[in-house]
């Protein structure tokens, strides 16, 4: 699914709050949090994992977030803005006290909200008043979601409060016409029910023991009330498309087949996109193989803080996806990209799965906590997969040689990369990467790019990687510890001693960049021709399986689709670029939602009926579909 | 690609910034100074300022210097005394300083190709509204008192429409009339059920969560509102005026749109045309602000 052009759309203001739902598979990008909410939010969701990172907790506060259009960390954000004291909280971190730092940073965040009010209601200009009342706000949203998904009553109580407090702040006007003053009664009013929930819930000296860090109000916590707040991800988190985004090189549609004519392939994309057959919390924030493995390649800025150690990586089986899967290592790895899939094999960094399809069913099943896929399901996914193709590549043979487009320094680095060295054990580079063979060899070396993780561990063997398309795909190794290609010819020339000239080196790198280049790596789009449009023609596709589902009464599969399709069709209008014809587009995701409840309600010639309605407005709007 | 709320564009309707981040320079014939509206993250608006006045120093050849004003009162008042050869600022008040110093407009921002846009009146799809005359005894949430797209302008659709008498009369109307304090609350308030509809720019509902969005619909577009323009104290020099329009204007060639992100993020900026604004001049005037 195409979702790198929210990024832009929502540029900075953007939306704010929950990243959640039940199908939320297109993410907005949040607005931006103030420093000390943004360290709150970090520290509950720091706070969850197991071990707990105590270091990155210790950054959040000392540290803008990853992203922050802030340039100071929330200690010094406090220092300059707020009289609240932080020592109370950098005691509790000290000590390393899991139930304290909740405590001293909900209590933190309490005061700054109760400062800021105090501010609006001491302020004799309106603009004064309504910065204040707006920062307040902003710093409430730390609380927020626990409050809505305990209390509903309350969180609209509370939202009118807010609404009350802004709208009696009085107006400046404008060059000094339109002026209001300010209604202090109402304005003290509207404040008392914010202040007053915020003392009960929130301004506490001790709080309950929490198994779960959470922003749910204390007076519920006590009560005993399980309260499922949806998952949301942390400020600095980035789970939108890379920009620019791959190109993906189907191997059907490069041979002219139509996606329509192969239902299981069709199938197996709609399944690569669907955040559905994760479970919770990845499912609820609408990730997909396709998020990390963008258009089959891969997506560098990916970043979920305390899972990710820098972008395009993750730790999969750490605490946060599933918790019962959590291997209680810090091991994160560069996500790699998948073209070629069928010529790559064995499957994992340490190519830990020989089948692809073992591999694909942990994904779904260990990594990400989803149900148990379905045999079909699984032939889909594959049958999708192994349809990932190489990016063509003018200066390289089918065999891998260099063709007349390579640069002479490549040539001369053809020589290098074939040469036996003795620091390699007599054999070159092309021993592993075997130039007809996709430049692997599909065995597992140790290179020694592995710390041993205990004396005498045996344990640092790493599946080659094939060369292909790599310019793209920066940083290198399994933990994207080296930045570019060059660093990858200096560590091998440091640490085997192979002796190469600084010449020498140039020439190997060019010989990668060569070998890894493409001649169309990434899609162009213009102003038709937009991420939305491609979106739609996919999300189409999908839908065309039901051509095949429908008459087999396939309720299950039918389900997954309309279920993945319609929500994806009607969040991803939110993209486009014609905004007068997004009425269409979400009449047409309403056409596809139809479907899915006749199927449920087991009324098969309503679904057939919908499912005809659906194909002929698709057609009808597919030309303003941009 | 670019929306048409801007950092500008909410905090104009924020009620514009507490603190002056900068000390105007003594007046220079041979610097130009420009006075920028603040916005939410002051700290990111120093940073764009540096990047903008640079660039356009370069272009231009003379010093320009970048300094942040308390609101678009201290704007004009620099244009007046001359801490200020030109500023950025909304429509509405250009209008009340072009009255009032005879500010002289000279680039309007560009989105989605046009220099304007509307407000819209917007409710939640599943609400069963369809008519202004559904809002009746309804609760409604506006952006700001003196926001053109986010409250005169909406506004003015329900007088057009008989329903409302007056600026003065709303409340007789609506059931609550509530001011948020920029598009996103108004439009999150309207989303989350907290009231009925929203009036906001047309944008705005981009502001929401694509969920949201698709649950969200309009049914009241108001006329066409000039987009914010750029302005110059009448006394500045013709020809230094000539020439900052002119680098201005290469903001729009694709080598130079990028820093288009240093000034509030329009997609480029076009000559002002002065009679653009008379809906604006007029709409003023209906709401008491301009005689």
């Amino acid at each position: 699914m195409i979702r790198n052009l929210m990024g832009v759309l929502l540029a900075t203001l953007a939306s704010a709050l929950v990243l959640s739902g039940p199908v939320a598979a297109t993410p907005a990008k949040e607005s931006p949090w103030l420093p000390e909410a943004a360290a709150y939010r970090l520290t509950l969701f720091l706070g969850n994992l197991e071990p707990l990172p105590w270091s990155d907790v210790r950054t959040a506060w000392a540290e803008p977030y990853r992203g922050s259009e802030f340039s100071v960390g929330a200690l010094a954000w406090l220092d300059r803005e707020s009289g609240v004291d932080p020592a109370p909280l950098l005691e509790a971190m000290a000590r390393e006290d899991r139930q304290a730092v909740f405590t001293q940073a909900t209590r933190l965040i309490a005061f700054r909200i109760e400062e800021e009010l105090d501010r609006a209601l001491a302020a004799e200009a309106p603009a004064t008043a309504q910065q204040a009342v707006r920062t307040a706000r902003e710093l409430y949203r730390a609380f927020e979601d626990g409050v809505a998904a305990a209390d509903p009553e309350t969180a609209r109580s509370i939202g009118l409060a807010w609404l009350e407090l802004n709208s009696n702040t009085g107006s400046a006007g404008v060059l000094g016409a339109g002026v209001t003053r300010a209604d202090r009664e109402t304005m003290e009013a509207a404040r008392a029910v914010i202040s007053g929930y915020i003392a009960e819930n929130y301004l506490l000296e001790s709080f309950a023991t929490r198994q779960k860090l959470t922003s749910v109000p204390e007076s519920m916590a006590l009560g005993g009330l399980v309260v499922e707040v949806p998952p949301s991800l942390p400020p600095g988190s980035d789970i939108f498309d890379q920009d620019p985004l791959p190109r993906l090189v189907l191997n059907f549609e490069e041979r002219g087949i139509d996606e329509t004519d192969l239902p299981l392939v069709a199938y197996g994309d709609m399944l690569f996109d669907s955040a559905q057959i994760f479970g919770s919390p990845a499912r609820d924030l609408g990730l997909a193989c396709s998020t990390c493995h963008n258009r089959s390649d891969i997506n560098q800025r990916f970043f979920i803080p305390g899972a990710s150690h820098q972008p395009g990586a993750i730790d999969v089986d750490g605490a946060f996806f599933n918790p019962i899967f959590n291997d209680r290592r810090d091991d994160p790895i560069d996500i790699p990209s998948l073209r070629g899939l069928r010529f790559t094999g064995p499957y994992g960094r340490d190519g830990r799965f020989a089948s692809l399809r073992d591999f694909t069913r942990n994904v779904i099943v260990g990594e990400f906590g989803g149900d148990e896929p379905t045999p079909f399901m699984l032939d889909a996914l594959i049958a999708y997969m192994l349809e990932f193709d190489f990016l063509p590549n003018s200066m390289l043979t089918p065999d891998g040689r260099l063709t007349d487009a390579a640069p002479d320094a490549a040539r001369r680095g053809e020589e290098i990369f074939n040469r036996p060295f003795a620091g390699f054990g007599d054999r070159s580079c092309a021993s592993c990467h075997t130039r007809d063979a996709n430049f692997l060899d599909r065995q597992a070396h140790d290179i020694g790019s592995v710390m041993p993780a205990y004396e005498g561990a045996r344990a640092g063997a790493m599946d080659t990687p094939t060369l292909l398309g790599t310019v793209y795909t920066a940083p290198y190794f399994h933990d994207g510890s080296l930045p570019t290609l060059a660093a990858v010819v200096d560590w091998f020339d440091e640490t085997k001693s192979l002796g190469l000239t600084g010449a020498e080196r140039a020439d190997l790198t060019a010989y990668l960049e060569t070998v890894g280049a493409a001649d169309e790596p990434f899609e162009v789009f213009d102003a038709e021709n937009t991420a939305f449009r491609l979106a739609f023609s996919e999300l189409t596709t999908f839908a065309s399986t039901l051509d095949t589902l429908l008459p087999q009464r396939n309720a299950k599969h039918i389900l997954l689709l309309t279920d993945t399709v319609a929500a994806d069709l009607a969040a991803d209008a939110s993209t486009m670029s014609n905004l007068a014809a997004r009425p269409e587009v979400y009449a047409l995701a309403e056409r596809l939602a139809d479907v899915g409840a006749a199927v449920r309600g087991e009324d098969w010639e309503a679904a057939e009926a919908s499912w005809t309605a659906f194909k002929s407005e698709a057609d009808i709007i597919q030309e303003r579909a941009f | 690609m670019a929306i048409n709320l801007n950092r500008r564009t909410m905090m104009a309707l924020t009620g514009a910034g507490a603190l002056s981040l900068a000390t105007p320079l003594v007046a220079q014939n041979t610097a130009l100074r420009l006075a920028f509206i603040p916005q939410e993250n002051p700290d990111k608006l120093l940073g764009d300022i540096e990047a903008i006045t640079g660039w356009l120093a370069e272009q231009i050849g003379v010093p320009v210097e970048g300094f942040v004003t308390i609101d678009h009162a201290a704007a004009v008042e620099a244009l007046r005394n001359g801490d200020a050869d030109i500023s950025f600022m909304g429509a509405l008040p250009f209008v009340l300083a072009e009255a009032e110093i005879g500010a002289v407009p000279l680039l309007s921002e560009v989105y989605r190709g046009a220099p304007n846009y509307t407000g819209r009146i917007f409710v939640r799809r599943d609400s069963g509204i369809k008519s202004l005359a559904d809002l009746r005894g309804r609760d409604i949430a506006f952006a700001d008192p003196i926001s053109e797209s986010g409250y005169l302008y909406p506004l003015a659709e329900f007088v057009e429409a008989g329903l409302v008498e007056g600026p003065a009369a709303a409340e007789e109307f609506f059931g609550r009339v509530f001011f948020a304090g920029g598009y996103q609350q108004t439009m999150q308030a309207m989303a989350a059920g907290l009231v009925d509809a929203a009036g906001a720019s047309q944008y705005a509902d981009l502001l929401l969560t694509p969920e949201q969005q698709s649950n969200v619909t309009w049914i009241a577009e108001s006329a066409p509102i000039p987009s914010h323009v750029v302005i110059a104290r009448p006394e500045l020099d013709g020809d230094l005026q000539a020439r900052f329009v002119d680098k201005m204007l290469l903001l729009n060639e694709p080598d130079n749109r990028h820093r288009l992100r240093y000034l509030y993020g329009p997609d480029g900026y076009v000559r002002a045309d002065s009679g653009a604004y008379d809906g604006v001049r007029d709409m003023a005037r209906r709401y008491g602000l301009l005689e």
